[in-house]
């Protein structure tokens, strides 16, 4: 018995294939054009997760307040005594002075972030969002060594026991081993981070024994961060404390603006859609439904016809819909998004190199799919119910 | 249980009931066809045979009047049991005979079968049976545009056999033949008569309506059928 019904549905199923391969012009304009409208829609997808993503890494390893210093209204180096003086103030924890800077590499044009080590830091690799993937962290006391992100591996074609050089503040050419590879979550965090020993970083630049780059101040209590900043500045007033909030307000407002833009996007994306599904539920051919009128007449239920054209719908849609979402990841993967990029110019004031990591967000491959496959099969089924509740006897006098 | 296959008592359709442009295809008409018999509908054009052959294969239903099928009456059956006693009791083989072009003459004939629960293999089997019985084995993987008149005709009845029916319903089947052509499909219809199926046949043919292999003749003029059957 149960086997029986199943062979029922195979066989529906196998029409439905066969009928979609005997109009295989038509068939293939819907699919690629469905296909197209879904890879632009899971393009925007995937690069709004991706930069969502790189956003929420970027501000979870971002410490509660950063104190930089402004001298004419630039970033400059911070005096260790402001630390110090920080440190004194109540409901301030730890303040850690970080030593980093950017390098620009004039043989592959790429801009790498140096990040120093200091001994601290090395004794509890765990507190950063950095993860190993190859190598070994750097030890206490060790020099001369680096740890590199997988995009400067990359780039510089370096893996493990390879040397990284980079030109010094005197102009010299001076050489690191590679010991580990890291990655993060976020691969613009790390993507074009170089990690040396602390000591080598500050040679590197050639930066004064009493300056660091800014601090990181540990608060006790996050409720206290907006009362800690107005001391500091009281103080310090050419410090400038940046509260973690502060960041993630900056990145709010970014989405925010671009959010809107992608969303434009995607509603004139859906709009094209829907006039697909709208050209195909009023475009049901003569030929078609003429065929219709035959299955009925020759016994063919109502409901068979309907799971006919249902099985023809949700082949073609998922087909499409596949092909869509296969090549939108593909395209926001290995071609930087380089179509939305217009949209999305001045990201690299915040993030230099975008290489993004699709996201394959469920959620929003769920609001996709009911977005897309399921408005096309109603478009579809809705027609050919309509054809199929005639009475059977249509045929006997048409010619 | 009667022993008529089929019987009509008072049977009237009506289009468009109450209007202007009113019209009684089939009116009043009552008639009995017996098991394994060829009855012939004939009638000039606009007469009403291909209403009266409709009613009589429950493809629509009558106005009022009562129609039998195996002594169970079927005029008020919802929809789903009319269907399905259509397609157990009735082959049809359309004016037009339409087959579906693209795909070939086997899945041409196995086509009512898809949504039944059938396997596919035995399915197969059967509609090559026919395909054989009905000397069509060379064209079965033939799309149908690519048969003659007299070809596709015998693919329609085929198709038409396929559900094992009782009754053959035939409309103008030799609309399209020639007089050669007319002659052996009037020989396959003998043969499914002496298959012990019935055949009910419409048409204005006189090759046809006058051959002797028929069985018995009910002439219809504006609905109403004027003699042959009492
Ligand atoms: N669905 C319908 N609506 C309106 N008129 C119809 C319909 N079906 C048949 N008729 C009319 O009924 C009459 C009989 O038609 P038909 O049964 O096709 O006769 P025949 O097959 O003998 O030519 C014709 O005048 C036809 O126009
Ligand atoms: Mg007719």
């Amino acid at each position: 018995m149960g086997s029986y019904h199943l062979g029922r549905h195979l066989k529906i199923l196998e029409f439905a294939l066969s009928s979609m391969l005997r109009r295989r012009t038509k068939n293939l304009g819907l699919v690629l054009v469905f296909a197209a409208l879904v890879f632009l829609l899971s393009s925007i997808v995937f690069l709004t997760g991706a930069l969502r993503t790189e956003a929420l890494a970027t501000l979870e390893a971002s410490p509660q307040l950063l104190v930089q210093r402004a001298m004419a209204g630039r970033h400059a180096l911070i005096p260790l005594d402001y630390g110090e003086l920080i440190a004194r103030l109540p409901g301030v924890g730890s303040v850690t002075p970080r030593y980093w800077g950017y390098y620009y590499d004039i043989y592959t044009g790429a801009n790498y972030t140096l990040l120093g080590i200091g001994d601290q830091g090395l004794e509890s690799p765990g507190s950063t969002p950095l993860r190993l993937v190859e190598g070994s962290f750097i030890m206490p006391g060790q020099r001369r060594v680096c740890l590199i992100g997988e995009g400067v591996a990359r780039v510089r074609g370096t893996r493990i026991g390879g040397m990284v050089s980079l030109r010094d503040a005197r102009g010299w050419m001076q050489e690191y081993e590679v010991i580990g590879l890291f990655a993060s979550p976020s691969r613009l965090l790390t993507n074009d981070l170089i990690l040396l020993p602390e000591a080598d970083l500050k040679a590197h630049f050639g930066m004064p024994d009493d300056r660091a780059t800014d601090l990181m101040v540990e608060v006790y209590n996050p409720h206290e961060v907006d009362n800690i900043s107005r001391k500091i500045l009281e103080r310090l007033p050419d410090a400038r404390p940046i509260s973690h909030a502060e960041i993630q307000r900056t990145y709010e407002t970014l989405f925010n603006w671009r959010g809107g833009l992608l969303l434009a996007m995607f509603l004139g994306a859906m709009a094209a859609f829907m006039i697909l599904a709208w050209d195909k539920a009023t475009g049901l051919s003569a030929d078609e439904r003429r065929e219709i009128g035959i299955l009925k007449a020759i016994g063919w239920e109502t409901s068979d016809i309907l799971e006919l054209k249902l099985w023809e719908g949700a082949a073609l849609a998922l087909v499409a819909f596949l092909a869509g979402v296969t090549a939108g990841y593909a395209h926001v993967q290995r071609f930087g998004s380089e179509l939305l990029m217009p949209v999305l110019e001045g990201w690299s004031t915040l993030f230099p190199a975008i290489d993004l990591a699709p996201q394959l967000d469920p959620y929003a491959l769920g609001v996709l799919f009911s977005l897309t496959v399921v408005p096309y099969i109603v478009a579809t089924v809705v027609p050919s119910w309509k054809a199929a509740i005639t009475d059977p006897d249509r045929v006997m006098r048409a010619s | 249980m009667s022993r008529e296959m089929i019987t009509l008592e008072n049977v009237t359709r009506v289009y468009n009931q109450g209007r202007p442009n009113e019209v009684r295809p089939v009116d009043e008409v009552s008639l009995d066809i017996g098991h394994g018999e060829i009855l012939v509908l004939k009638g000039p054009s606009g007469s009403g045979k291909t209403s009266l052959l409709a009613l009589i294969g429950c493809m629509i239903r009558p106005t009022s009047g009562r129609i039998l099928v195996a002594g169970r009456d079927v005029a008020k059956l919802p929809e789903r049991f009319l269907t399905g006693v259509r397609r157990d009791t009735f082959g049809f083989v359309f004016q037009q005979l339409h087959l579906i072009p693209g795909i070939s003459v086997l899945e041409n004939v196995m086509l009512p079968l898809y949504p039944l629960e059938i396997g596919f293999t035995a399915a197969k089997r059967r509609a090559l049976e026919l395909i054989e019985q009905l000397g069509l084995a060379h064209r079965k993987g033939f799309k149908v545009e690519a048969l003659s008149g007299g070809e596709r005709q015998r693919v329609a009845i085929a198709r038409a056999l396929i559900n094992a029916p009782q009754a053959i319903l035939a409309d103008e089947p030799t609309a399209h033949l020639d007089a050669g052509l007319s002659g052996e499909l009037m020989q396959i219809f003998e043969t499914l008569r002496g298959q012990g199926k019935t055949v009910v046949i419409a048409t204005h043919d006189p090759l046809v309506h006058d051959s002797p292999l028929i069985d018995r003749v009910a002439t219809m003029r504006d609905g109403r059928i004027l003699d042959g059957d009492g």
